[in-house]
């Protein structure tokens, strides 16, 4: 399948994950890797699956290469319903009150634009014991699955 | 021959300008040297121990020696000789195509009045070294409360207020170290004071700093100096509101945050017993008994370099270029100001401004390097070494740390220089 993997990353873990995340899918996906900051939201493409690593920064804000992105989005107002995306969050629960709420915000720009989701977001925590890979690599091959079908159904429908 | 550069300083800046330098160069053999036998600097002793989620960079830098085929060059130090560094940075620039200083600023700055020298005033820089177990700060034996008045508001003296303000349990997860914990519940702190020479809109903390003290579980706090309430106002206001008297009327310490107050004096014939305070307009006064300052105001060149001097000399101070083939990175460069992603943005212009001038002025290529540095110096440690003592901190953990750190050079070293056994 076609893969466009997108991140928003202020410390550059979003992107060592991302980047991640290309080397697992590379063998059986042809994957394209971008950053936020770099990426047109005009030029979302229906055949694609998107699958988007995002982190938080600050007091529950995007991170610094998200903000661009957003900021397009706003201004260009593209119609995302039929594009279908999936997206990962990374977090620090030291931060509770506004733990993740930079994925939270990236996806509810996607949904607000028509974007449709796939799987949950899921969140790491980087006061957490596990990896930040480990979690993310069963849960893009289950996205991925879900997928296969889900873009072939809603271009039907 | 691919370029050699060397980048004295492995901490967060000269970690990500290696990571950019990787992306920017294709030809490029790349050395960090640190004066420990540890890499990562501010990270690993800045960065304060119950903050472990930002220690997380970490793992990129790893990369860097794991998968990038940056070398780790550590306990070499560059700097002056007659003040015992091994190497001159003259002596180090002929090795090496490139070098870049990013050693970062670890002095603090001082609040220049009468009685911050007496016993009982402490410094933010060697504090928070100390409890991260920085081998340069392992002699200190803070002695603080049970009145404390921290000077500063920036997010290093809100790391200092948290950790003041945490009971033992509350250190689970970090990486404190036992006996650190056992000397701040010594002498029991009751009172904690906060001041910001600015207004509480302009004060320097990160919002998410201060709503992170309401989760303390045992004290309770004052803001004093708050405007009245406004629509959209800045988040700082909001944050400090939100903190106004929560907590119990019984718990044990009390935290005021204060506004507005310039320190004028610290009173006291020894030790500090007090702090004299003043409006900037000098309208008034205010006086705080206290057994212990600290001071955090931000930091300043530690003149082991002379960084003056290169600034003054440089030929493009602002892009980080002190000479061809010399460049400054990261807080060594621009100052004490900015977080470390602001850091990772300023390498990334720097590697480009590097690859653009190796492209325009291809060197020889002949330099040899670290193989110079490591035929000269048999005491220089490397990335394994670094692995050996990450083992030996990770191991055999008390309950409720994730690491605890060796606090001399010579047991890293011990540590850093074990043969695997041959069989």
């Amino acid at each position: 399948m076609n893969i466009t993997l997108l991140y928003g990353t202020e410390t550059g873990n979003a992107e060592m994950l991302a980047e991640d995340l290309q080397s697992h899918l590379e063998g059986d996906h042809e994957v394209e890797l971008s950053n936020l900051c770099d990426f047109d939201p005009t030029t979302f493409d229906p055949g694609r699956f998107y699958i988007v690593v995002c982190s938080t920064y600050d007091d529950g804000n995007l991170p610094a290469s998200a903000q661009p992105f957003a900021k397009a989005v706003a201004k260009a107002k593209p119609d995302l319903s039929d594009i279908h995306f999936a997206i990962f969050g990374m977090g620090d629960s030291e931060y509770d009150e506004t733990f993740n709420h930079g994925s939270k915000r990236m996806e509810e720009l996607l949904i607000a634009h028509g974007a449709r989701k796939i799987g949950e977001r899921i969140t790491h925590d980087a006061s957490g014991s596990d990896l930040p890979e480990d979690l993310a690599i069963d849960w893009a091959d289950a996205c991925i699955a879900e997928a296969e079908t889900r873009l072939v159904e809603d271009t039907d429908a | 021959m691919p370029h050699k550069i060397a980048i004295v300083g492995s901490g967060p800046s000269g970690c990500y300008l290696a990571q950019a330098l990787g992306k920017a160069c294709d030809d490029a053999t790349i050395d960090l040297i640190d004066r420990l036998p540890v890499p990562y600097g501010l990270v690993r002793y800045g960065v304060a121990p119950d903050h472990q989620g930002t220690k997380a960079v970490i793992r990129q830098f790893a990369r860097l020696f794991e998968r990038e085929g940056v070398g780790f060059i550590g306990n070499l130090r560059i700097g002056d000789p007659s003040t015992g560094a091994d190497l001159s940075l003259e002596e180090l620039r002929s090795l090496y195509d490139v070098v870049v200083l990013a050693t970062g600023l670890s002095a603090d700055r001082r609040l220049g009045i009468p009685g911050e020298d007496l016993s009982g005033v402490y410094r933010s820089g060697p504090l928070t070294r100390h409890w991260n177990d920085h081998p340069d700060e392992a002699g200190l034996v803070p002695a603080l409360g049970p009145k404390v008045v921290i000077v500063g508001n920036g997010n290093v003296a809100i790391d200092i207020l948290r950790l003041l303000a945490k009971e033992a349990p509350e250190f689970a997860g970090s990486d404190l170290a036992e006996t650190h914990v056992a000397r701040l519940s010594d002498r029991p702190i009751t009172s904690i004071d906060i001041i910001g020479r600015s207004a509480p809109a302009e004060a320097k903390f990160d919002p998410v700093m201060v709503r992170e003290l309401g989760k303390l579980a045992s004290v309770r706090f004052r803001i004093e100096d708050l405007p009245p309430e406004t629509e959209d106002e800045d988040k700082r206001l909001a944050v400090l509101r939100g903190l106004q008297g929560v907590g119990n009327a019984d718990a044990s310490r009390t935290i005021t945050f204060r506004f507005g107050w310039v320190p004028t004096r610290i009173e006291g014939e020894q030790a500090a017993r007090a702090i004299r305070l003043q409006r900037p307009d000098g309208a008034d006064t205010l006086e705080l008994a206290c057994d212990s300052v600290v001071t955090a105001i931000g930091f300043a060149d530690d003149a082991s370099m002379d960084r003056e001097r290169l600034l003054i000399d440089a030929l493009d101070a602002e892009a980080g270029v002190a000479a061809p083939g010399l460049y400054l990175a990261g807080w060594f460069k621009r100052g004490p100001r900015g977080t470390i992603p602001d850091n990772r943005a300023d390498a990334q212009a720097l590697a480009k401004r590097i690859a653009a001038d190796l492209a325009a002025a291809p060197t020889a290529g002949d330099k040899p390097g670290a193989d110079a540095l490591r035929t000269r110096f048999a005491h220089i440690t490397d990335y394994a070494g670094w692995l050996r003592i990450d083992a030996a901190e990770t191991r055999d953990l008390p309950a409720d740390r994730c690491r605890r750190k060796f606090t001399s050079v010579e047991d890293m070293l011990a540590v850093a220089r074990e043969r695997p056994e041959t069989r």
